[in-house]
């Protein structure tokens, strides 16, 4: 029988949240055993997680680790209990290049990087001229992963271009998205890679100014990214044989629109973070008014394992419309939400059902891209996920969310949702954006609340187009995306919500009334203790005009003889 | 180095550093846009000004967009003023302000309301007449009899009485109407008969005067002024004063011609072959009859009172009376009863007073002098027993709600009952009598095109024989649309219309108190001003003017009390101009507006938020050509506004340069007291 030799427990944001400290400490408590404190495998399902690392090699995984003695005690006696396995489909489809030391080595220590095969791409870059890095990107075939989709290695000889060292490269990791967690994620697990890339970048186009900019929603994220500036600074690898890198981080104030390059740029300014009008491109006039080039997180991720293995090889995964992995931060009504990472042009089908687990028959759509993107039905899951296949239907691959729709979810109401969050996030510079996406969401709101009329989508669809053609920046020119997309493709949701007032998710709680089948009830009263305003009468009469909608009944009942019916029937 | 590209298909010709709306500009074409201005750095924010590449079919904000060679730009297509109007439609529906005050907008004549008061508050009486005769060539007779339309919709009125704003056109017409002598331009040889020499009718030979045409008015009476002279007694409006305004027409060199009836003594085929145009104005001069048996024996309402005043209010007395009606014409007989001596005067009226047309200060002095007013009550038979007249009523409820959204009083069964008089007057309606070869339609109205004066053929119609029996302002109003028609088709120029778009805080109907803009620091909380009235028996006796007009220091006091509500810039708003080229709607979106809030801790300056567009222009003026920073954007979404910093207001260090103020495309940034 093998022996412990040590243990991993996962410490990104996800472990944390699920009570990873406790873990550990009562791990610390239990054995004198290494503990090593390391970043995300991906598995927010599992979390937290604690791998035991055996003298011969190999280790064993254990999920959803209480912080008692006796989960503590089990895993330390390696017991059969508690056992964490990757299920099996999404080893098989998952490709872990970018990923493949997060959650593996700990983030803070450089020398674990090093050691598995960290700065090697640097290592190697420097052993090249700046245009032959340039080319290498070039071949790899690598586009920007913060959902522009535009060719990174172009993008790099626009900046290259310019002369002199007086030049910015920026990371943009405002990740800002809802459900989004793929940059947040990386930058906790795998700083150095981060920073690697961003040195590559530097050396590549001639830059002597690193900045990340991040926000400041993410302390871990930068927390280690300021242990790794330094370590890199104390090991003078930004030093280069011309000049010295100066690496910086600014956070930021948690303003969705600073994901947008100019905005982002005023913001690192100090001016308020709005954008403005293109051209003239960063990379002309950018931060300080000089040439400045902005890639995500991710791309930067992406950077050293491009120099490790080469371009062409890294173009060898993938699909037409895109090269190497995409990371999805998935979301939703399934059953293994968490970061995966997948060759371009998996499938929905592969990413939604085999990797996440989401059951066939409860699913009704994917919304990818995050309020900038648009839902797709479940009848077109067979779809491959690249930049441009989603674009046709409507929506973008974006940074890498993925939220998964169940039935149960009404389609309006989910519109409303994520305009809810763009109207709100509009910087409020230009007229189409901020007025047109507030009158976008009063309609909705009007519809949901069952005062729509057949008129109000043709206004939204009117709108919504209006605004993608007139609007300054990305926000305004895909804020309408998850109404134009759910008219698309659920025109029939909305009619009923207009010309019937019903919501046939029942998830509308103005179309919706809470149905008590005296039949199946038991008289135990659990629900009138839990109603919250008092609307259930002593004799289980539930009065809709008391009555809020809020679930508490039906969560509470244990016979399940409280539903969600159609506002004014019966059961 | 310069490119050429394409606007409109037509090569142009681009320096560096333009933009494509600069190039437009050089060409002669003029791209709106709010938020554009050379001194600062472009702020690419209203969309006002977006064109489209037609290549690519992208949608480019010309003030920003630089062209790029070859670049085919789409300027005035009809999908790129879709676009324009769309954004200037958004703008609007968050707009939270007002272009022209209330009392502006509900004034039929669109008098300038707010600026009269302040001139006559100030003292400038010339001023105010001046600006009050732009709309009212009657004031002397306006300011009297006029049911203020403008007072109804004072905002004052959320917090007690409205402003006395008639009192102003009565006290700045009775001091200077008499020196006062408008600019004529030199006559143009163009002729026009106007027939009718009522309010109508003298307002539109006014107007065509002051655009240099000559006109004849053609009147059947002996006398000028039609109802204002035949129909209002002169208690209300003294023939004196009548006089002397209708003198001021005969200065301007109007012509006269009375005793001309149409139909018997002039012809309009006559008229069109002599004139190059023929206004008709010709009233309603036809009363309506009770409808009922015996509806012979009664006196009609407005014979009744012509009757008095031809015989200079020397009647017999019609003994005990009774007038069928509860509008102002009937308010008028019962009044002109009492002064001939009548013991005994009683309003008769289907409804209740609530649904009275009368105006509700005639209901209140009629009482006063001692009208008893039996309401519910409709006439049944009218028939002469004994040397008197007895009128069968009928007790009514008030139903449902008829087409004018009146309650329709409905007849009890059995409930009739009678009633002895010795006269009874018929104050109904009134209609027109138009001669043989008029042009009706089916109530018997002139009848006229969809401008409501053109009937064709260069004849033009105003007044009430277009509208039905209405009001005099009203008939001004008409009277100078008709010349403002006349003037366009004769001399072929535009004509001067509003601005169609007019934003609206809302009726003060719907507003609180606290949601009251009050941009002026000197506003009066001081109660309205109360108007001096002959003693009560003197009023009963005699046909004297029943009040005095407001003395010049109670109207200043009464100026302090108005709020000044209508917009600083309502002039030279861009927004409200573009707005209007391009066919806006001010309710093309709804939903929320801005908030109302503004700021007035400037002694100089104020913030008028609800009307801010957000373009930005302000912040980048004050921060990169006045080079203070005073002002920001604050906030985000919906709720993004200009702010100062943490919020103290503008600071002393402002040197009220007023660069903001001028920069702003709106009226959300300006000088406290209007200029």
């Amino acid at each position: 029988m093998s022996n412990i030799v040590k243990l991993n427990i996962g410490l990104a944001s996800c472990g944390i949240a699920a009570g990873g400290e406790a873990v550990l400490e009562a791990l610390k408590k239990a054995t004198s055993l290494p503990i090593a404190e390391v970043g995300c495998i991906g598995h927010c399902y599992a979390e937290p997680l604690v791998e035991a690392c055996l003298d011969d090699g190999s280790s064993v995984m254990y999920g959803n680790v209480k912080a008692d003695e006796k989960s503590i005690a089990n895993i330390l006696a390696l017991g059969e209990n508690g056992r964490f396995e990757i299920p099996a489909k999404r080893k098989e489809k998952e490709l872990l290049k970018v990923l493949a030391l997060a959650g593996h080595i700990v983030p803070t220590v450089m020398d674990d990087y090093i050691a598995n095969g960290g700065y090697e791409g640097l290592k190697k870059a420097l052993s090249m001229t700046p245009q032959e890095v340039i080319d290498e990107v070039k071949i790899s075939g690598l586009r920007g992963r913060g959902g522009g989709g535009f060719a990174t290695g172009m993008k790099w000889s626009f900046l290259a271009a310019k002369p002199g060292f007086d030049k910015t490269v920026i990371c943009n990791a405002d990740e800002g998205d809802p459900g989004a967690f793929m940059d947040r994620s990386l930058m906790e697990s795998v700083p150095h890679q981060v920073l690697e890339g961003m040195l590559i970048a530097a050396y590549a186009t001639g830059a002597s100014r690193l900045i990340i900019y991040c926000r400041a929603e993410y302390p871990l994220a930068i927390k280690h990214l300021k242990i790794a500036i330094e370590q890199i600074n104390a090991a003078k690898l930004n030093v280069f044989a011309d000049r010295t890198v100066e690496i910086s981080i600014k956070e930021g104030a948690g303003a969705f629109v600073c994901g947008e390059e100019t905005a982002l740029i005023a913001s690192l300014e100090g001016q308020r973070g709005m954008p403005r009008f293109r051209p003239p491109f960063p990379t002309d006039r950018g931060y300080q008014d000089k040439p400045t080039m902005i890639n995500n997180v991710e791309t930067f991720g992406n950077i050293p394992v491009i120099l490790r293995e080469g371009g062409e090889k890294f173009a060898q995964t993938g699909s037409e419309g895109g090269k190497g992995t995409k990371l999805f931060a998935l979301a939703g009504d399934l059953k293994y939400p968490g970061l995966v990472e997948v060759p371009m042009g998996t499938t929905l089908n592969e990413i939604v059902f085999e990797i996440g687990g989401a059951d066939p028959a409860h699913v009704k759509a994917v919304q990818t891209g995050g309020p900038s993107g648009g839902c797709i039905p479940v009848e077109l899951f067979d779809t491959p996920v690249d930049y441009d296949s989603l674009r046709t239907l409507g929506a973008i691959m974006g940074s890498g969310g993925m939220i998964v729709i169940g039935r149960d979810r009404c389609m309006v109401e989910t519109a409303r949702y994520f305009l809810d969050f763009t109207h709100r996030e509009s910087c409020g510079k230009c007229t189409f954006c901020r007025i047109g996406t507030t009158r976008m969401y009063e309609i909705l709101e009007r519809i949901v609340a069952g005062k729509g009329c057949e008129a109000d989508l043709e206004l939204l669809e009117d709108l919504g187009k209006k605004i993608k053609a007139g609007s300054l920046c990305g926000l305004g020119q895909t804020a309408p995306n998850p109404v134009l997309a759910t008219l698309r493709f659920y025109k029939d949701e909305y009619l009923e919500h207009v010309n019937e007032h019903k919501c046939r998710a029942m998830q509308c709680n103005a179309l919706v009334d809470i149905a008590l089948d005296k039949d199946k009830c038991v008289k135990c009263k659990l629900c009138i203790k839990t109603c919250p305003v008092n609307a259930i009468s002593d004799d289980f009469e539930i009065d809709p005009a008391i009555c809020t909608r809020c679930n508490s009944c039906l969560d509470s009942c244990p016979k399940h003889a409280i539903t969600r019916v159609a506002k004014g029937g019966k059961q | 180095m310069s490119i050429e590209f394409f606007l409109d298909g037509k090569a142009v010709v681009a320096q560096a550093g333009q933009t494509i709306m600069d190039v437009a500009k050089a060409n002669g074409i003029n791209i709106p846009g709010l938020c554009g201005e050379k001194r600062i750095s472009k702020t690419t924010s209203c969309f006002v000004c977006v064109v489209k590449d037609k290549k690519t079919g992208k949608f480019l904000p010309s003030c920003s967009a630089m062209p790029t060679a070859g670049q085919d730009i789409d300027v005035t297509g009809a999908d790129v003023l879709e676009m324009r109007r769309t954004a200037l439609n958004l703008l609007l529906s968050e707009h939270n302000g007002d272009c022209e005050a209330p009392c502006t907008v509900a004034c039929p004549a669109h008098a300038a309301v707010e600026e009269y008061v302040r001139a006559a508050a100030n003292g400038d009486f010339k001023g105010a007449l001046a600006i009050i005769k732009e709309r009212i060539p009657m004031p002397i007779t306006v300011g009297r009899v006029c049911p203020r339309f403008c007072e109804k919709q004072c905002r004052r009125n959320v917090n007690g009485e409205p402003v006395a704003i008639n009192e102003f056109k009565r006290l700045a017409a009775d001091v200077c109407y008499d020196s006062y002598m408008e600019d004529l331009p030199e006559l143009t040889g163009r002729k026009v008969a106007v027939i009718g020499g009522g309010p109508a009718g003298l307002a539109a030979a006014y107007y065509l005067r002051l655009k240099g045409i000559q006109t004849v008015i053609f009147e059947q009476m002996p006398k000028a002024g039609g109802m204002t002279r035949y129909g209002i007694p002169e208690y209300r409006l003294p023939k004196n004063l009548l006089d002397k305004e209708i003198a001021h027409f005969e200065k301007m060199g109007i012509g006269f011609s009375f005793g001309k009836t149409l139909g018997k003594d002039i012809q309009l085929d006559e008229l069109q072959k002599q004139f190059d145009a023929v206004i008709v104005a010709i009233g309603c001069w036809q009363a309506s009859g009770m409808r009922c048996e015996g509806e012979e024996l009664a006196t009609p309402g407005i014979d009744f009172l012509r009757n008095v005043i031809e015989n200079d209010c020397q009647a017999p007395n019609p003994g005990k009376v009774l007038v069928v009606g509860g509008g102002n014409t009937a308010m008028d007989c019962l009044r002109t009863s009492i002064r001939l001596g009548s013991p005994d005067v009683t309003c008769i009226y289907r409804r209740t007073e609530a649904e009275m047309p009368a105006e509700k200060i005639e209901i209140h002095e009629a009482k006063e002098e001692g009208v008893n007013f039996q309401f519910l009550t409709a006439p049944v038979k009218l028939e002469k027993r004994d040397g008197k007249l007895v009128l069968t009523c009928q007790q009514m409820v008030l139903g449902e709600p008829d087409a004018s959204g009146r309650r329709k009083p409905v007849p009890q069964v059995g409930s009739e009952f009678e009633i002895t008089a010795d006269t009874v007057i018929a104050a109904i309606g009134q209609k027109t009598a138009a001669p043989a070869g008029i042009p009706v339609d089916r109530y018997g109205c002139l009848a006229v095109g969809d401008d409501r004066v053109s009937a064709g053929n260069r004849i033009y119609g105003a007044g009430d024989c277009v509208s039905g029996a209405a009001t005099v302002v009203e008939a001004l109003a008409s009277g100078r649309q008709a010349a403002m028609a006349v003037a366009r088709d004769l001399l072929d120029i535009p004509v001067e219309t509003e601005n169609p778009i007019n934003v609206s805080r809302g009726k003060w109907q719907d507003l609180t108190l606290d949601e009251l803009v009050v941009l002026r620091d000197d506003l009066s909380t001081d109660p309205r001003e109360k108007l001096a009235y002959i003693p009560l028996e003197e009023r009963k006796n005699s046909f004297k003017e029943v009040c005095a007009t407001m003395t010049a220091d109670q109207l200043t006091k009464e100026g302090k009390r108005c709020i000044e509500c209508s917009c600083s810039d309502k002039h030279d708003c861009k927004l409200r101009q573009f707005s209007g080229d391009a066919g806006c709607k001010t309710d093309a979106y709804s939903g929320m507006r801005q908030s109302a809030s503004y700021d007035v801790r400037h002694p100089e300056i104020i913030q008028d938020r609800g009307k801010c567009i957000k373009c930005g222009v302000c912040v980048k003026i004050c921060k990169e050509v006045v080079n203070k920073s005073l002002l920001s954007l604050q906030k985000r979404g919906f709720a993004s506004c200009i702010g100062t910093a943490f919020d103290q207001g503008l600071p002393l260090s402002c040197k009220e340069c007023g660069e903001c103020i001028n920069a702003c495309p709106t009226g959300a940034l300006a000088w406290r007291k209007k200029r």
